[in-house]
C-alpha cells in the first residue's frame, strides 16, 4: 500500500476519533525470504499486511488498539475501543501533547522499485549462484535471502503529517566444509546491488581457510573483528543512548555528559541518511529524527528522546520514539561508528599475536552499567602469528565489557551495514585489545 | 464462524496452478497488554490482527503465501503465490528434496480449558491490580524502576487441507509478573517475579491470581535492594541448586532447542544453528544422569503450548525425548519424522497466520524427582544456590554455555547462608546433565512458559513451556564473567 492510501486510511480513522488528542499510525509491510540448507530450498515465504493503530488520549489518559481491518466499521470500532479504553486508564501527570510534527524528506536510496519487485524466481537465482559457490569445493551451505518493502504513515491531531517508504534486501551465507565453516552477507536497499556470487565465493574462502582447526588457550587476546562481529558487539549499547536509560541510572552515560567515557578515536552517530542505511526520517510519534553525535571523539554528548523524555528532561524532542506511550522509552535507530584511517588488513598486519572473528553468536548482557556481554565466536574463527592469517581455531566464549573495548580500540577505514532480524547498524572492522576469553570448545 | 468457503476456493486455486498438497490455516489473534510502569500505566493496548497462510506443495519444494486480504481475489492471488514460490524452490533443487505432506486428516475441535473468563475481570480491575503491585516494588529508595505487567492473548484458528483436515481451535493465554530495578553506584540489579519473565501458562485469569503479584512485590522490591549490598558472587567450582525457572531456561536452552529436528538437519545452520545431538547418537547418547526424564506434552492443560492439534494438523501427544539419561527422540514436524522413519509428535508452530509453521519445542518437561525442595540443600557442604535468569548464552551447537541468575545464596554445611549477586555459571551441556543429582518433587513442579522464544528466518516468537522443579548439580564452575 502506498502513501497516498495510507494517508487516506490514517484520515478517514482520524475524523472518526472524538479525542481530544488522537495519533493514527498505518503500517504496510510485504516481506518475502527464501531460505536453504544443503543446497537445496527448504522454507520460501512471502506476507503482507497493513496495520492501523489508534492512540486516543482523553485529558491525561491514554489507550491504543489496533486492528489489520479496514473497512469503515472496523475503522470506527477500533477508534472507538481506544477512546473507551483511555477513559478507564488512570491519569498520567506527565503527558505531554502529542507533538506537531514538521517537515521531513526521505533520503534517496531508501526506496528501490526493483527491491519492491522481486520475484520469488530472483531470489531462487541468488541462491543458485551460492550453491554453485558450495558445490565447487563439496562443501554445503545454509541460508537465506530476503527482499522486503514496507510503509509507515503517522498523522495526529496536533498535525503531524509524516509518510516513508522503503525497501530492503539482504542475505547471509554459511558455508560448511568438513571440519570448518565459514560466514558472508550482504544488506542494502537495493537488491540489484548485492552479488550472491560474491558473498558465497566469501564464505567458502572462510570455510577453506578455517580448515583443520586447532585449539587456543581462553584469556585475553588482541582481536580483529570484522564488522559483523564488531557491529553485533556494538549494538549491545544502543539502550544506552536513551533518555530514560540515561535518567534512570542504567546508561554508561548516566554519570553526566560532556565527560570522557571511550577512547578519543570513538565518534558514535545516529544517523538516518547514511547512505549505507537510508532510513525513515521520522518517528513513531511523526516527530522528524534529528541527525546526532551521540559520542564525539570519546566524550559523551547527547541522548535520544520522544516527545515523553524531552519534557520530563527539559531536553529538545530529537525524534526516536517508538510507538506510544511504551516501557522502553526512546531508542537510536540508525547507528553508525565514525571509522579509521587504515583498512582491515592492515590493522591484521600490525597484529603480532591475535584472532580474526567473523562473526559472534548469543550475545547477551551480563552486567547492565557495565555493559559486560557474553557470546560466542562463531563461522570463522582464525589465529593471526606475526600479521598474518595462521589458520582456523575452534571458537571461544568471551566475557567483555563493551566499554572497556572502546577504551582501546582501532578501527578499520571502510563502513559495512551489517545487521540481523532486529536492528541495522554501519560500522568498520574493529581492532580490539585484552579481549577477555573465558573458555572454549570442540569445534 | 466457518471459513470453508474460502478455504475451499484456496485449495482448488492451489490445485489449478499446480500444488500438489496444500493446507490454509485462518487465524484471528488478540493481544491485550498493559503495563504499569513507576505509578503510571506505560501501556493499555489491545489488539487484533486477522489473515491467512497457505503452504502449497510443488515437486518436492514448499510455497507459503500469507495475506489479511479475505476477499476471493486476495485468496486467488495468495494461493497463486504460494504455489510461484514453491515452483521457484523446485527449479533449483538438486535431487534432494524437502517436502512431504502429512500422513493423516482430522475433523475436529479444541478449546483450552479456562478457570475464569479474564472478560469478566473489567479493565479498570486489571488496571488496579498492577498499579497496586508496582507501587509495593517501592520499598527503598534505590528502587528506580518499578514494572508490573499482564498478557492475555487469544488465538482463534481454522486449519484446512487438501487431504480433508478441518480443525478449529480456540486457544487461551495468560500471564503476568512484576520487576524492580535498583540502582546504585555503578551497580544496577534487578529481581523479577514469578521467576524470570513472570507466570505464563494456557489458561485464563486464574493465572494471574496464582502469580500472586501483590503478595510478593515488597520481598522482591527488598531483594533488588539488597542485591546493591550484597558480596559478589564467588568464583570457583561448586555444587549448585538452581530454581524451578531457572531449570525451566536450562532445559529451554540445553534440551529444548538441540532436540529440534530440523536445527539437528542442519535447516537453522546459518541462524539458530545446528544440535549435537545427532541422528546416529539416538537411543545411545547419555545426555544426562539416570534422573533426568524430559518428555513432550502438549496435552497438558496449563502448559503455554498446550494445543489439540498443530499447526501442521497433526494431533497432541506425550513422548519422550529423554528417557533415563538417554536420548531418545526429537521434536518433530511430518517430514522431518518420516526422514528418520517416525511419526510427527506434533511440535509444529507459527506465531501467527502470517508466519510459515516450523518445528517448536512446545511443552517440554522435566519429571519432577522424589526430593522433597526442603531437604535438595542436604547433602552440600559448599554450594550456591540460584533464582531467576538474568543472562543466557549457549553456542550454535548447544553445547558450551553460560548462564547468569538475578539472586544467589550460599549454601554451607545444608543450610542457605548470605545473599550473594550476579551469580553466573558455565558448563558444556551433556557434563551439567550428567551432574543432576537431585530433582525436587512434584510440590514444587511449576508448568513455567516462555512466552518469548525466537527461531526461524523470518524470526518467529514462540511460546513454549518447560515444566521444571528446582534441581542440584555437582561440581559447576561458577562466577564466570566477571573479572577476580
Amino acid at each position: 500500500m502506498n502513501s497516498p492510501d495510507r494517508e487516506a486510511v490514517a484520515e478517514r480513522a482520524l475524523e472518526y476519533s472524538t479525542a481530544e488528542q488522537t495519533e493514527i499510525g498505518v503500517y504496510y509491510s510485504h516481506s518475502e525470504l527464501t531460505r536453504f540448507t544443503h543446497n537445496y530450498v527448504h522454507q520460501n515465504v512471502a506476507a503482507s499486511d497493513v496495520a492501523v493503530r489508534v492512540r486516543a488520549i482523553v485529558g491525561k489518559r491514554t489507550g491504543v488498539a489496533s486492528t489489520n481491518a479496514l473497512d469503515d466499521e472496523s475503522l470506527q470500532a477500533v477508534v472507538t475501543q481506544a477512546i473507551e479504553m483511555a477513559n478507564l486508564a488512570p491519569e498520567d501527570p506527565d503527558l505531554v501533547r502529542l507533538p506537531s510534527g514538521g517537515p521531513v524528506q526521505t533520503p534517496p536510496g531508501a526506496y528501490i522499485q526493483e527491491t519492491a519487485d522481486a520475484a520469488p524466481r530472483l531470489r531462487a537465482e541468488m541462491c543458485d549462484a551460492m550453491f554453485k559457490q558450495a558445490e565447487q569445493r563439496d562443501y554445503w551451505c545454509a541460508g537465506f535471502v530476503s527482499t522486503a518493502d514496507s510503509g509507515i504513515t503517522i498523522l495526529n491531531s496536533s498535525g503531524a503529517r509524516a509518510s516513508f517508504d522503503g525497501t530492503d534486501a539482504s542475505l547471509n551465507v554459511k558455508i560448511n566444509a568438513p571440519d570448518s565453516t565459514g560466514y558472508a552477507e550482504a544488506y542494502d536497499n537495493d537488491v540489484t546491488r548485492i552479488d550472491a556470487a560474491a558473498v558465497g565465493k566469501r564464505a567458502a574462502d572462510k570455510a577453506r581457510d578455517s580448515a583443520k582447526p586447532e585449539s587456543v588457550d581462553p584469556g585475553e587476546w588482541t582481536v580483529i573483528l570484522e564488522p559483523a562481529a564488531f557491529g553485533e558487539l556494538f549494538i549491545y549499547l544502543s539502550h544506552h543512548f536513551s533518555a530514560q536509560a540515561f535518567d534512570e541510572g542504567s546508561s554508561f552515560l548516566s554519570d553526566g555528559l560532556d565527560r570522557q567515557y571511550l577512547g578519543d578515536n570513538v565518534t558514535i552517530l545516529d544517523d538516518f541518511e547514511h547512505p549505507l542505511a537510508p532510513g525513515m526520517p521520522f518517528d513513531y510519534e511523526g516527530q522528524p529524527t534529528e541527525r546526532l553525535e551521540l559520542v564525539a571523539k570519546g566524550i559523551g554528548k547527547t541522548v535520544v528522546t520522544d516527545s515523553y523524555w524531552a519534557h520530563k528532561l527539559n531536553r529538545p524532542n530529537t525524534g526516536h520514539a517508538l510507538p506510544g506511550p511504551n516501557a522502553y522509552g526512546p531508542q537510536a535507530r540508525n547507528l553508525v561508528v565514525s571509522p579509521g584511517s587504515k583498512p582491515m588488513n592492515e590493522l591484521i598486519a600490525e597484529t603480532r599475536r591475535g584472532l580474526l572473528i567473523s562473526r559472534f553468536w548469543y550475545i547477551r548482557p551480563v552486567d547492565q552499567k557495565k555493559a559486560i556481554v557474553t557470546g560466542m565466536t562463531r563461522d570463522g574463527t582464525f589465529l593471526i602469528k606475526d600479521g598474518e592469517i595462521a589458520g582456523g581455531v575452534h571458537n571461544l566464549r568471551f566475557n567483555q565489557s563493551i566499554i572497556e573495548s572502546l577504551r582501546d580500540c582501532e578501527f578499520g577505514n571502510s563502513l559495512h551495514r551489517t545487521g540481523s532480524y532486529s536492528y541495522s547498524v554501519v560500522v568498520p572492522a574493529a581492532k580490539i585489545n585484552n579481549f577477555r576469553f573465558s573458555s572454549g570448545t570442540s569445534f | 464462524m466457518s471459513f470453508d468457503a474460502p478455504a475451499q476456493r484456496a485449495l482448488d486455486t492451489l490445485t489449478a496452478r499446480g500444488g500438489q498438497y496444500g493446507e490454509i490455516r485462518f487465524e484471528s489473534n488478540r493481544t491485550e497488554r498493559i503495563e504499569a510502569r513507576n505509578g503510571i500505566v506505560a501501556t493499555l493496548s489491545d489488539s487484533t490482527s486477522r489473515g491467512y497462510g497457505i503452504r502449497a506443495m510443488v515437486d518436492g519444494a514448499w510455497g507459503f503465501a500469507a495475506s489479511s486480504d479475505i476477499s476471493d481475489t486476495g485468496i486467488d492471488r495468495t494461493a497463486a503465490r504460494a504455489v510461484e514460490i514453491a515452483k521457484a524452490g523446485a527449479a533449483i533443487v538438486r535431487g534432494k528434496t524437502a517436502a512431504l505432506a502429512p500422513a493423516r486428516a482430522y475433523v475436529d475441535t479444541f478449546a483450552t480449558p479456562i478457570g475464569r473468563d479474564p472478560r469478566d475481570i473489567p479493565l479498570g480491575d486489571r488496571v488496579a491490580l498492577l498499579l497496586e503491585a508496582e507501587k509495593a516494588l517501592h520499598v527503598a529508595q534505590e528502587i528506580r524502576v518499578g514494572r508490573a505487567w499482564i498478557d492475555i492473548w487469544t488465538t482463534d484458528k481454522f486449519f484446512y487441507s487438501s487431504i480433508g483436515s478441518r480443525i478449529q481451535q480456540s486457544i487461551r493465554q495468560t500471564g503476568s509478573g512484576i520487576e524492580a530495578m535498583a540502582v546504585g553506584e555503578s551497580d544496577v540489579q534487578t529481581r523479577t517475579f514469578p521467576g524470570d519473565i513472570g507466570l505464563y501458562k494456557s489458561g485464563g485469569w486464574e493465572v494471574v491470581e496464582q502469580a500472586k503479584l501483590r503478595e510478593n512485590a515488597p520481598r522482591i522490591g527488598e531483594e533488588a535492594a539488597a542485591l546493591l549490598r550484597a558480596p559478589q558472587c564467588p568464583s570457583g567450582t561448586f555444587d549448585i541448586i538452581l530454581g524451578g525457572s531457572q531449570v525451566s531456561l536450562q532445559i529451554h536452552e540445553s534440551c529444548g532447542h538441540p532436540a529440534e529436528l530440523d536445527r539437528v538437519m542442519g535447516w537453522e545452520a546459518n541462524f539458530s544453528g545446528v544440535s549435537f545431538l545427532e541422528i546416529n547418537e539416538l537411543g545411545k547418547l547419555k545426555y544426562g544422569s539416570d534422573l533426568v526424564n524430559i518428555v513432550i506434552d502438549n496435552t497438558l492443560p496449563e502448559g503455554l503450548a498446550t494445543v489439540g492439534y498443530d499447526d501442521e494438523g497433526t494431533k497432541s501427544v506425550v513422548s519422550d525425548i529423554i528417557r533415563d539419561g538417554v536420548l531418545v527422540g526429537y521434536e518433530m514436524s511430518n517430514e522431518t519424522a518420516q526422514m528418520i522413519g517416525r511419526q510427527s509428535n506434533a511440535c509444529v508452530r507459527a506465531e501467527s497466520w502470517e508466519y510459515v509453521p516450523m518445528i517448536r519445542m512446545c511443552n517440554l518437561n522435566l519429571l519432577p524427582g522424589d526430593t522433597p525442595f526442603e531437604h535438595i540443600f542436604d547433602d552440600v557442604r559448599d554450594g550456591i544456590y540460584m533464582e531467576s535468569n538474568r543472562s543466557w548464552s549457549i553456542d550454535d551447537h548447544r553445547l558450551n554455555f553460560q548462564f547468569g541468575c538475578e539472586i544467589a545464596w550460599e549454601v554451607k554445611n545444608g543450610k542457605l547462608g548470605r545473599m550473594v549477586k550476579n551469580p553466573t555459571y558455565g558448563g558444556i551441556t551433556p557434563q551439567f546433565w550428567n551432574s543432576c543429582d537431585a530433582i525436587a518433587d512434584k510440590n514444587s513442579w511449576t508448568a513455567w512458559g516462555t512466552p518469548n522464544c525466537g527461531k526461524g528466518e523470518p524470526i518467529q516468537t514462540g511460546r513454549t513451556a518447560q515444566c521444571a522443579a528446582p534441581a542440584r548439580f555437582r561440581n559447576v564452575a561458577v562466577g564466570v564473567g566477571y573479572r577476580e
